[in-house]
């Protein structure tokens, strides 16, 4: 694939940026529904009356990982243009992070209902993907809320930071990693847990070190500074950049 | 030299030689292959069970018994690897044979030794009731350190709730006795098909978990974890030391030299039912290239299931044959294709497949030719945990197995599907790692050679096999048809 110039880079960003901040942005806590479909599962949630998408059951190599019954999940997204799917308004993108405690009340299952169709598998990599490479040795990958759990995805990035630092003979890999919050649509503030940004540092750097990055070459630190939550593009503020430096 | 004489100096000779000889073994061979026997294995064998033959293929040739490692007493209690790993038994041990074992040896068999043939080491070892476990269900106990090794600052407590066996309460052998241990009973499982078995997921990672696998501390290169329940021992080498250690009462260490015998042996030996009594000749050439020793041999470990390569390959062919062969290959189909609400599984659900998910037998059991998971394969079923358990309803009834209430502590990541105060008779993966979330997590096991080696799951619950999919039927209301039954346990019964 080609890669985009820097120029490109940031004009890319600001017009996503720009699209965000226009475009109608949700963010709610909710069960989540599963909508049995004749081929796979839907994953919609409810807020306001409004019936949302969020996206198929698929595999671990989809950058959607589905919710959970028997817990509440945090969904941020976007409002999407075009018609309904599967029963329910598009959000995209759309991050849903399962909350770890245990909901019994979060239990529905849609039946198979006819015209309600599951769209066409997701291609494995969406173009809106919650772990971005600028180039091989700089990489973000963002979290869940309150998560440090690492997708198929995100454990590859780590991986080829790993192997271009090793490669290049660089000196050290900066692991930088933050704690977020999320300005839900209702106006409350969710902060994530305290000492989750050093949890992502240990975690990253655990691995760094199992794949042969030298202690001393691995800078990991803990942000302490919490960006104010806006509601618009918080599931970005939860993150954990890599940076090969020479 | 008259000729009479030349005659009885050549049946002296042949006699002294066939004398000398190691006894070779032809079908049916033994049952029972007692520690320090002087027998050679042939390169393949076939051992009867109530479904047919099993067949075992020692694809490096024949093995000689005799001084090997592997069948020779290494410890203190006269006890050898084979004692458990039985090749009439697809290299484990069924119910049966340790039944018959107690009747041929009122009791005195090594197999029954106190450490953990009994269900515990402090009950009078000759009274039948001392080893009800392991003769009931095929489970020799466990006991393990707490807090464990790897995580002496665990996210939960235990506590007895019940101990039917004693055992936990001993004050020699107990949680509360000098060296606390939390004792759990398990059924030993097959040592054969081990390439399946060992054959780490792609790459290093455990996707499940997004954390590196584990690594061979000899080689630096990763493992599967997916050869023993709870997934504590990496290698065979590391396995073999601790089964050394704790079954046979070793009081030294394994040489290199003991070591790579066991390992090379194991390394090379298949087992799978080779005959069927209603379906016939299980290993007939065109036939489904997934049954029998010989295939197990041949194909390649650590292949993910796809259409191209399903769990077990494919069975088209029986499927203009005998009823009993279409039976077989409906009940392929059905274990690949026929989808239900996977749910609440720890391990599984709660990894990015979204819970519930509507999958099949392979979402889980995806590794070609052994039905084990590609990925780490300790995953909480239900089996161990209240209330999906095996055992009685509640946990004030009388039952065979131990009872723990376990409470994690608040700041710890819960279990997904159980929360945070959870009754088991197994904590699993979680007494190694002390992690909340992996309370009940059990590896899964391989499919081969099961009709030689009932009862099932770790926990030896599943007297049958149709017991065995009763409990999947009840656990995820399948809702399975009583021919769907019949197909699926016809279907594992010639694996």
């Amino acid at each position: 694939m080609k890669r985009l110039s820097p120029v490109t880079r940031v004009l890319v960003v600001a017009i996503l940026g720009t699209s965000l901040v226009h475009a109608q942005n949700l963010s709610f806590v909710t069960c989540p529904i599963v909508r049995d479909t004749k081929t796979v599962p839907c994953w919609l949630a409810e807020y306001n009356g409004e019936i949302y998408y969020l996206g198929n059951q698929g595999g671990v190599a989809q950058d959607f990982y589905p919710p959970q019954l028997n817990h509440e999940v945090l969904v941020e997204g976007t409002i999407a243009e075009g018609p309904r799917v599967c029963g329910g308004a598009p959000l995209r993108p759309v991050k849903t992070s399962v909350f770890l405690e245990i909901n019994r009340a979060c239990n529905t299952i849609l039946p198979v209902e006819d015209g309600i169709e599951a769209p066409a598998r997701a291609p494995a990599r969406d173009p809106i993907s919650w772990v971005r490479s600028d180039g091989p040795s700089d990489t973000t990958i963002y979290f869940d809320f309150d998560n440090d759990f690492l997708s198929l995805h995100a454990t590859t990035a780590v991986q080829r930071i790993a192997e271009q630092f090793q490669q290049t003979k660089a000196s050290a890999i900066e692991v930088q990693a933050f704690r977020g919050s999320s300005r839900l649509s209702n106006g409350t503030e969710l902060l994530e847990q305290a000492g989750i940004a050093e949890k992502r540092a240990a975690k990253i750097r655990e691995i760094l070190e199992g794949l042969g990055v030298p202690k001393a070459s691995v800078r990991a630190i803990a942000v302490t500074d919490v960006r104010r939550a806006n509601g618009v593009d918080d599931p970005w503020s939860r993150k954990v950049t890599l940076s090969v430096k020479k | 030299m008259k000729r009479g004489g030349v005659l009885a100096l050549w049946v002296i000779a042949l006699t002294v030689a066939v004398a000398a000889m190691p006894r070779q073994l032809s079908p049916p061979p033994f049952k029972w292959l007692p520690a320090g026997a002087d027998l050679v294995l042939t390169r393949e064998m076939t051992f009867e069970n109530t479904s047919g033959r099993l067949g075992i293929l020692n694809a490096d040739g024949p093995v000689n018994t005799k001084g090997h490692v592997f069948f020779q007493p290494l410890g203190t209690n006269s006890r050898a690897c084979v004692t458990c790993h039985q090749p009439a038994n697809a290299m484990s041990l069924s119910v049966d044979t340790i039944q018959e074992r107690w009747r041929a040896t009122n009791g005195k068999d090594p197999l029954f030794a106190a450490i953990d043939g009994s269900d515990n080491p402090s009950a009078p070892p000759d009274r039948e009731s001392s080893h009800s476990l392991l003769l009931n269900r095929g489970l020799f106990r466990v006991g393990l350190p707490w807090p464990p090794v790897q995580n002496p600052a665990p996210e939960f407590t235990i506590e007895i709730v019940r101990d039917p066996t004693g055992v936990n309460r001993d004050p020699v052998w107990g949680l509360k006795s000098a060296r606390p241990t939390v004792s759990v009973f398990r059924r030993p499982r097959p040592v054969a098909n081990l390439k399946y078995v060992l054959a780490p997921d792609n790459g290093v990672f455990n996707v499940k978990l997004g954390v590196l696998l584990d690594r061979d501390p000899s080689t630096g290169k990763p493992v599967s974890m997916n050869m023993m329940a709870d997934a504590r021992a990496g290698t065979l080498a590391i396995q073999a030391e601790s089964a050394y250690r704790d079954h046979q009462e070793g009081k030294a260490q394994l040489r290199q030299d003991q070591l790579n015998q066991i390992i090379a042996f194991e390394s090379q030996v298949y087992a799978a039912q080779i005959y069927d009594n209603s379906a016939k000749d299980l290993a007939e050439a065109n036939g489904p290239g997934a049954l029998g020793p010989m295939n197990l041999f041949r194909e390649m470990a650590g292949v993910l299931n796809s259409p191209a390569k399903p769990v077990f390959l494919f069975f088209d062919e029986w499927k203009n044959q005998t009823e009993f062969r279409q039976s077989v290959a409906r009940g392929n189909d059905i274990f690949l294709n026929r989808t239900f609400w996977v749910r609440d599984v720890a391990h599984i659900n709660s990894i990015g497949l979204g819970n519930p998910a509507k999958r099949s037998c392979a979402l889980c059991h995806n590794a070609v030719m052994s039905g084990m998971d590609r990925a780490p394969g300790w995953v909480d079923l239900g089996t161990t945990n209240f209330p999906t358990w095996t055992e009685p309803k509640t946990w004030n009834e009388a039952g065979e197995l131990p009872v723990f209430k376990l409470t994690c502590r608040p700041e710890a990541r819960p279990h997904p599907f159980l929360g945070r105060t959870i009754y088991t008779s197994d904590p699993g993966r979680a007494l190694i790692t002390g992690k909340c979330a992996d309370i009940g997590a059990i590896t899964m096991g391989q499919f081969r050679g099961l009709a030689a080696r009932a009862p099932y799951f770790a926990n030896g619950s599943a007297k049958s096999l149709i017991e065995l999919v009763d409990y999947y039927d009840r656990r995820f209301d399948m809702r399975l048809t009583a021919q769907e039954k019949e197909d699926l346990v016809n279907f594992l019964r010639v694996l």
